[in-house]
């Protein structure tokens, strides 16, 4: 199973995964084209702050079975099954939203779209990227990503090389020597985040 | 209070009049900076770092935060440490060319009033303008205050550019020992633009790109400010409006008055807003005003263009950085009068709400809504005319039903230029240096800078002031951090009773506050002449002092480089906010270690007030120790 993965501590809010991911699905597929097109192209990936200023890149799971597929009425919401992607046929979408209510991680929002004319805004959520993946390529998201906190590839692959680091950290914690798992420099700039947090209106 | 409003409002500000204020913003729809702030969350980490370079075409590129992922190096080629060092100094080079540039305009206003070809200015410090003649080895026998003036401001410009290449206030004014780490770092300013066009050269791609020479030029563009263009900006205007002394007034949005015509003086430079003041004061002006049925004129300041009038004429001040939409919210401003620096670019949006009037007076400050009245030193008075005539007749548009005015503006003393201080000491700082060796006066802190809408506004300013005096030290502000302590009530003699024993005594005996006004951003330069004056006194260098400085809610370019001549000149300073070099742990290890065995200062990150207090303690004793005191 091909997924993107996410580290989420290695998120640093640049939100160049929420503008390459709006390029990618806009008329002319760049960045200047993009501003001069209506509806303008919008992010299908969302970059929020949580808490002591950290973000979390949030996107479509592409769940299986996917809660969004099971409740739509109309079935606008289907499997490619290739990619394993959830995919939303636009001229179909009714907008009401059901799919939006049951989603786990609230990750759907709609809006209108340039490549079909309605009058109403439908469902406009992550799509896998799956032009850019049949022709061989990874999500616009996980290209533009230059921290590595959005990673495509085979879930269980990714996932052994995560669990490997967490075991030499673990061993090495056991033996009494630290291994930190963000460069030093940053873990510092967090810990000052967190205490700007605290005096001030945000995160 | 709506308690959801009250929630918001608690989580911005801690300035009690301007909470009453925000509250009918919020309930109005005004936006504020605030708002503006969580608009732009999340805010770019690679920014924050000091990742990015967007210096060249070739770019923007950015840096990886880990080194397993994501690109090392710049198109060009620059690695993180040469990015986050270039960065700093080009955010640096922009604070220096704003106090310089300001410090020029001043001196520009000076010599044309030497001249005669000004309207409205006189030279009213004699004794100052002599002194400094004296400096500069000019001959004042027998001559006019005129023609010592105008050979004092062409001395002067002299230095701006690279025909001297040297800062007569950097070498007579520190002392020996200061100027000797300076000469061996190969930091001596050698002009005033000379090192600020010099550091925008040097972050061209493929200039500097060693980032320890860059850091180091660093240092000696924020000397070049620190003791050239901030120290002639302070000096020369007290020259031409005369030295601060000691003076009392309100503080706080309430100090706008309800049946009065407003005029805000917001900015930095004083020389327009010292003749708005006397304009202000004909009578014809006040007759019309009481004939569009205002009781008067009421002219207040805000930021550091507040400072200068508050310190010099009394004029009231409306409040620092973050009041300032807040104060054309009340409803009852009919003319905000700007210059330069700190003005939001949207704040004739926000007088777009009301019946306000933005006025930029500056031909490179222009803002698009604004009603513009140029300045220039030979109109400047029948142009101030014109803005309190404009700022009267608007009197009639104001909306009574749309105003709220605070009720208790508070008391404040501010004018504690250095000549006030030691006045006020009876004329030598011999008694200060002896209450320090006692050790009633543990020592004495700088509070500068800015507010940082990412700070509950005033917070962090007052926890530190308290927690410091508190612990007899004694505090001397400007900028934001001392409008900040006036709102709070720091700056009146009373508030002695919130210091430690020791400094509550000497405080009384005096009658002055624990917490000093000494003026505007640009005069931080007047803490590096009390600094240096100590320094002398007991034959040591700046460092050797037990001083720290802070700037607890900084946000502008300035701060960068007030902090870094501060550290340059021996300081340990520390920073409330990170600035954007954490990216580089080689920039903030040299930075926050490296440096203090170069010039002795050094910085510190740290966003909690009680331990930015205890590490200036801790500093200060450490000092106390080495001077066996
Ligand atoms: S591009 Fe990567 S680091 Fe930047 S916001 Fe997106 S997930 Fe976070
Ligand atoms: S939209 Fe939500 S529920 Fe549907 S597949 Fe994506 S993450 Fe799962
Ligand atoms: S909004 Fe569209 S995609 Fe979502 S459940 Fe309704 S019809 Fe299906
Ligand atoms: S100067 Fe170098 S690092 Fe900066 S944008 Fe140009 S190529 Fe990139």
């Amino acid at each position: 199973m091909k997924t993107v993965f996410v580290h989420p501590e290695r998120c640093i809010g640049c939100r160049h995964c929420e503008m390459a991911c709006a390029i990618e699905h806009s008329k002319s597929q760049d960045l200047f084209g993009m501003l001069f097109e209506t509806p303008r192209s919008k992010p299908r990936i969302h970059v929020e702050l949580g808490i002591d200023f950290m973000t979390f890149p949030n996107r479509c799971r592409h769940c299986d079975p996917a809660p969004c597929m099971q409740v739509c009425p109309t079935g606008a919401l289907h499997r490619d099954v290739e990619t394993g992607s959830v995919l939303v046929n636009y001229s179909t979408c009714i907008g009401c939203a059901m799919c939006a209510m049951v989603c786990p991680f609230d990750i759907i929002s709609f809006n209108k779209v340039w490549s079909i004319q309605l009058d109403h805004e439908v469902n406009t959520k992550c799509d896998h990227c799956i032009d850019r993946q049949q022709a061989g390529n990874i999500p616009a998201c996980v290209e533009a990503c230059k921290t590595g906190a959005l990673e495509f590839g085979d879930a269980n692959t990714i996932i052994r090389s995560s669990r490997k680091d967490f075991t030499v950290r673990t061993t090495l914690a056991l033996k009494g020597e630290e291994a930190p798992s963000l460069p030093p420099n940053i873990e510092a700039f967090r810990d000052i985040m967190a205490k700007v947090s605290q005096f001030g209106t945000l995160g | 209070m709506d308690k959801k409003i009250e929630i918001i409002v608690n989580a911005r500000t801690t300035d009690e009049a301007a909470k009453v204020v925000l509250e009918k913003a919020i309930e109005e729809g005004i936006e504020t900076v605030w708002d503006r702030l969580e608009a732009q969350q999340p805010q770019c980490g690679f920014g924050q770092l000091g990742m990015c370079c967007n210096r060249c075409a070739m770019g923007p590129c950015r840096i990886s935060p880990f080194d397993d992922a994501g690109p090392t190096r710049g198109v060009c080629g620059a690695d993180v440490d040469l990015i986050a060092a270039r960065n700093l100094l080009d955010d640096l080079l922009v604070g220096a060319a704003s106090h310089s540039d300001h410090g020029r305009e001043v001196v520009e206003v000076f010599l044309e009033t030497a001249e005669g070809k000004s309207q409205g200015y006189k030279i009213l410090d004699e004794t100052k303008l002599n002194a400094i003649a004296d400096e500069y080895g000019i001959d004042t026998k027998g001559k006019s205050k005129e023609a010592v003036a105008k050979e004092v401001a062409l001395a002067i410009f002299e230095e701006f550019g690279t025909v001297k290449n040297s800062i007569q206030f950097a070498e007579s004014r520190p002392p020996e020992k200061t100027k000797e780490t300076w000469k061996k770092a190969g930091i001596v300013p050698r002009s005033v633009d000379r090192e600020i066009v010099e550091a925008a050269h040097r972050v061209h791609m493929g200039v500097d790109s060693d980032y320890v020479n860059i850091l180091l030029h660093a240092l000696r563009t924020s000397l070049s400010d620190g003791w050239g263009g901030s120290m002639m900006a302070t000096d020369i205007s007290d020259v031409l409006f005369g030295t601060p002394k000691p003076v009392s007034s309100y503080v706080n949005l309430g100090v706008l008055k309800p049946d009065m015509v407003n005029i805000v003086l917001h900015g930095h430079n004083p020389v327009l807003s010292e003749m708005v003041v006397k304009a202000s004061r004909e009578k014809d002006l006040v007759d019309y005003a009481k004939k569009m049925g205002a009781k008067g004129i009421n002219l207040v300041g805000m930021c550091c263009t507040g400072n200068e009038v508050l310190m010099r004429q009394g004029v009231p001040i409306a409040g620092n950085m973050l009041n300032q939409e807040l104060a054309i919210a009340t409803g009852a401003v009919e003319v905000m009068l700007i210059d330069y620096q700190c003005i939001f670019p949207s704040i004739t949006k926000t007088a777009g709400c009301y019946h306000t009037k933005v006025v930029s007076t500056s031909e490179k400050a222009k803002f698009p809504g604004a009603i513009h009245k140029e300045f220039h030193p030979g109109n400047a008075f029948d142009t101030a005319k014109e803005i309190v005539k404009l700022a009267v007749e608007n009197f009639p548009n104001r909306n009574p039903d749309r105003v709220k005015i605070p009720n208790n503006p508070m008391k404040l003393m501010a004018g504690f230029s250095v000549e006030a201080i030691t006045s006020a000491l009876g004329g030598t700082l011999q008694p200060l240096i002896d209450v320090i060796a006692s050790g009633k006066i543990r020592g004495a802190a700088g509070i500068v800078g800015c507010n940082n809408p990412k700070i509950k506004q005033d917070y962090n300013h007052i926890v530190l002031t308290k927690e410091l005096i508190k612990r007899n030290i004694l505090v001397l502000e400007t900028g934001c951090a001392a409008i900040a302590s006036g709102k709070a009530g720091l700056l009146v003699p009373e508030a002695a009773e919130l210091a430690g024993d020791g400094l509550k005594e000497v405080a009384q005996s005096l009658g002055i506050p624990p917490v000093l006004h000494m003026g505007s951003c640009v005069d931080c330069s007047r803490i590096l002449v009390i600094a240096a004056k100590l320094a002398k006194a007991l034959n040591v260098g700046i460092a050797d002092l037990p001083i720290a400085g802070a700037a607890p809610e900084w946000y502008s370019q300035k701060a960068i480089s007030i902090g870094a001549y501060f550290v340059a000149s021996g300081v340990y300073t520390v920073l409330g906010l990170p600035p954007k070099i954490f990216g580089s742990p080689n920039v903030v290890q040299l930075l926050t270690e490296g440096v203090e065995g170069v010039v002795g200062g050094k910085f510190a990150v740290e966003p909690d007030p009680v331990r930015q207090a205890e590490l200036m303690a801790a500093h200060i004793e450490k000092k106390r120790k080495a001077l066996g005191i």
